[in-house]
Formats: C-alpha cells, sequence, structure tokens
C-alpha cells in the first residue's frame, strides 16, 4: 500500500512533497488522548490530501482516528462483526466524499464522527427490522446502556471533561440523550423506556446538547 | 419555538426514525437557525463520543480497507453552482450530515424511493436555475441557458411544457416566501397564457392535508391543483391565465377546497398584465 498512491486520473498530481508531512508527524499512539484540538487543523491537511488521491495520507487519517471512530461504532453496534463492516463503510466514503469535506461544515472529527453515528445506527434500525431488538432487551437494556457509558469510561483528560459536561445535566437529560446517542434508540423507544410523553424526550435531548455544549466551550 | 424546531436535538444523534428525519431535512432546508444548531450540535456530539471508549479496530481491518480504498475513486469536488454538475450518485443537498447510504450499502428498506427522491429534488434543483437564468436574462435569453435547457430536454421528454415555458420571450418569475417559511416561485408566461407553480423547501402539512393553488381574477378566487407538501414541489396551473390578475396559494384539507379561508392563504401575487 505505501508508496502505490495513485491520484485520480483526472488530475495531474504532485504525490511528490507530500509525504514528507506524514513522516513528520506521529500519529499512531498519540491519536487524540493529547488534545485532538491541535490535531484539527492536521486532519483537514490530510482529507485535503485524500480528495486528491493520496493513499499515504488516507491511512494517516485512519490511524489518527480509527480507535475514536471505531469505539462509537461497536458502542452502539455490540457486535464487532457488525462494527467491523460499518466501519469499512464508514471509511470508504470518507474516501470517496473527502472532496465535499469543507471547513464551513465544522471539523473533521465531527464530520466523520456524524456519518459514523448515522450509520452505525441506521445499521441497528435494519438489524432491529430483521432479528427484532426487542422492547424485552430494551427495557433491561435501560440501565446497562447508563452503566457501560460511566463505568468503562478511560481515566483521560478530555474525557473526562465530558463526563463533567454529563454530569452538568440533569438526570433526565443525560439518560435521554445517552440512551438515544449510545443506544441507537429512536426518540419514541427512548420516550418508552424512560416512561415520559414524546415531546419532553425530544425536549431533553435538545437541552442535554445545549448544556453539553456549554459546558464544554465547543463552538461551531 | 415551532415543534420542528424542537427536533434539532433528535435529529444529531440520529433518534428520529425515517420519516421524522425526512420532515426535519426538508425543514433543515430552509431554516438557517436549525442548520447552525445543527452544525453545532454535532461538534458536541462529537467530543460526547469519546465517551465510548476508544478501542483499537481488528488489524486486519486496516488492511482490508486500505485495499478497498485504492479502488475507490474520490468524488470530484462540489463546483458553484453544485446543480449543474453533472449527476453524482451520491449528490448530498442536506447541509450537514454525511451522505445517505450509497445504493450497494443502502439498508434494504429504503433504497430505491431514496435514488428517485433525489433524482427528483436534482430535477427541481436544475429548474430553479434555470428560473434564476431566465430572469437574469431577462427578454435576452443566453445561448448558455438555451443549451441547459436542449439537455434537460433530452433527459427528461415529458418535461418540455416546462422547458416552453421557461423559454417563452415574454417569461416572468414572481417568488415570495409563504407564511409558513416555504419559498415559492410562480413562473408565468402571458403569451402562453401558463403559469407553473414552484415551492422549494416546503414545509411537510401532514398526510390530511395539501397545498393548493389559486387563480384570482379580480377578487374572485378559482381553485386549481394541488401540491403536497415536503421537499421540492412544482405544479403546473390547470387554469390558463385569460383574465387572471393574480396566483395564490393555501393550505387546505386533503382533496383541496372550493373557497378559500383567510386564515388557510399562505402567499398571495399579483401579476403583471
Amino acid at each position: 500500500m505505501n508508496g502505490s498512491s495513485l491520484p485520480p486520473d483526472s488530475e495531474g498530481g504532485e504525490p511528490s512533497g507530500s509525504a514528507v508531512r506524514f513522516g513528520a508527524s506521529s500519529s499512531r499512539d498519540t491519536g487524540f488522548s493529547s488534545g485532538w484540538e491541535t490535531g484539527a487543523a492536521q486532519l483537514v491537511e490530510l482529507i485535503t490530501l485524500c480528495s486528491r488521491g493520496h493513499e499515504e495520507a488516507f491511512a494517516e487519517l485512519y490511524d489518527r482516528t480509527s480507535q475514536r471512530i471505531y469505539g462509537i461504532i461497536l458502542r452502539v453496534l455490540r457486535s464487532p462483526d457488525h462494527a467491523a463492516e460499518v466501519m469499512q463503510e464508514v471509511y470508504v466514503e470518507v474516501w470517496r466524499q473527502s472532496a465535499r469535506y469543507s471547513r464551513d461544515k465544522g471539523s473533521v472529527i465531527a464530520w466523520m464522527t456524524t456519518m459514523a453515528h448515522r450509520r452505525a445506527v441506521d445499521r441497528v434500525r435494519s438489524v432491529s427490522s430483521e432479528v427484532a431488538r426487542d422492547e424485552r432487551y430494551a427495557f433491561h437494556g435501560g440501565d446497562r446502556e447508563i452503566d457501560q457509558v460511566w463505568d468503562g469510561v478511560e481515566q483521560r483528560l478530555d474525557v473526562e471533561r465530558v463526563r463533567r459536561g454529563m454530569a452538568s445535566l440533569t438526570p433526565i437529560q443525560r439518560e435521554a440523550l445517552t440512551l438515544a446517542y449510545f443506544g441507537g434508540y429512536t426518540q419514541s423507544q427512548v420516550a418508552q423506556l424512560l416512561k415520559l410523553p414524546l415531546g419532553t424526550v425530544k425536549t431533553r435531548i435538545r437541552d442535554g446538547l445545549i448544556g453539553l455544549r456549554d459546558a464544554l466551550g465547543v463552538e461551531a | 419555538m415551532s415543534e420542528i424546531h424542537g427536533a434539532v436535538g433528535s435529529y444529531v444523534v440520529n433518534a428520529l426514525d425515517g420519516d421524522e428525519r425526512e420532515e426535519f431535512e426538508a425543514h433543515l432546508a430552509v431554516c438557517p437557525t436549525c442548520t447552525r444548531e445543527v452544525q453545532e450540535f454535532c461538534e458536541t456530539a462529537a467530543e460526547l463520543s469519546l465517551l465510548a471508549s476508544a478501542t483499537p479496530p481488528p488489524a486486519a481491518l486496516r488492511s482490508s480497507i486500505l485495499s478497498a480504498i485504492s479502488e475507490v475513486r474520490p468524488l470530484p469536488p462540489e463546483l458553484l453552482p453544485p446543480e449543474l454538475l453533472p449527476p453524482e450518485p451520491s449528490a448530498e443537498i442536506a447541509p450537514v450530515q454525511p451522505s445517505p447510504p450509497t445504493a450497494e450499502t443502502a439498508p434494504a428498506d429504503r433504497p430505491i424511493d431514496e435514488l428517485a427522491l433525489r433524482r427528483q429534488q436534482r430535477h427541481t434543483r436544475i429548474l430553479s436555475v434555470l428560473v434564476a437564468a431566465v430572469v437574469a436574462a431577462a427578454l435576452a435569453l443566453g445561448g448558455v441557458v438555451y443549451g441547459l435547457v436542449q439537455a434537460r430536454q433530452s433527459q427528461v421528454a415529458q418535461q418540455a411544457a416546462e422547458t416552453e415555458l421557461l423559454t417563452a420571450p415574454d417569461v416572468k418569475t414572481y417568488t415570495a416566501t409563504m407564511k409558513d417559511g416555504g419559498q415559492v416561485s410562480f413562473v408565468v408566461s402571458r403569451s402562453l397564457n401558463r403559469a407553473m407553480f414552484v415551492g422549494k423547501g416546503l414545509p411537510a402539512v401532514g398526510a390530511d392535508r395539501t397545498y393548493q393553488l389559486w387563480t384570482l381574477e379580480g377578487q374572485r378566487p378559482i381553485p386549481d391543483n394541488t401540491v403536497p407538501g415536503g421537499g421540492d414541489r412544482k405544479e403546473f396551473f390547470r387554469e390558463t391565465l385569460g383574465g387572471v390578475t393574480g396566483l395564490a396559494v393555501s393550505v387546505e384539507a386533503a382533496g383541496g377546497a372550493k373557497q378559500p379561508n383567510p386564515s388557510t392563504i399562505q402567499v398571495i401575487t399579483e401579476l403583471a398584465a
């Protein structure tokens, strides 16, 4: 794979020069644990190179993001088999769509996470329509969703920030957001799990995101 | 805050089912407030994803993905205006969300409609560009527009009537925003005696209600065709324009009404003689 980069046929391509950048940046083990904000500009650079057909840039993008993307996909799907398939779909799509990414739309990691989460949830829905992820499971699943998220968290600084942000929410906001985002439930299913009216759940999910956004000081 | 705005959080965490999602995306296309909020929430959700413990994917997956992408050509960038690009299988109009699944990876329950829908949307977008171009060129039609019309003609033969209208020497376009936020244009040619309604980002009005077109002869409204809500729509007026002084749109119960009610009128446009 390395060194076999082929720019798209319609472009002249200047594969030389860009390879230098890859070697200079350490990536694989730092990942995002040292704060992904510092890496955000580099991810933009990598995605830009992907759009010109540079496969080494894609490999680096994969190495920098794959643990995080796989983490959320696996968390939603739970099945490593499904997760691997969705992971492949997502990264192939990232490669295909790389020229369509625009900084105006937000950060690269948000763009990728959004894509990954949506596809994971779509998979949950299509699988559950096949094998009926039934209500019984859902009801017992409620507490587990919360526990796993709160117990299995790594003690990293940025994770701590998010945890504190989540802790600043009301319990219902937190539960509704957790069930929807990590559980992959629809808002109607969340309403049933929490025995709340749909409108209330909708509001709690949105308020939860607002609270979290403000706690994290995220700017689009 | 209207109910649809409230769904923005659920949309970002993918907690809307298919219909709800479609409805919200139609709204999103015309609501800058929600668009901005979606973007912010996507950043927040990305941070939230950190709570799923980062997990190294199986090593075999890396080589499998890397060899997969070597056989896939990245899509070209979207040039402006995107409506003029040749059709791409995954052309995307939603402002923030990534592309919906492509045909080969789409969940089995909704691949075909989506393609049809996108094709329809693309036609409507091509049309609205044409409308804009016609207005810009006023009476003197440029060769570019004509070329586009030609291309469109061969692409969609049954829409010759639209082409005829758009290329009519006296074509005029009236645009307006409806009470519910939908963007409408009336494309009118006195010489052809025809008018067409073009709605962009129409709010969904529910299964039991519909948009209804009206022609006005002075103060007298005459019921015309109905148009379903949700998304981009176009529809010819059934009536010819002799004696017609204005056009209007209302929202009525499914099936339409004989007489408009002042509270249901969305927009009234007076036509030049």
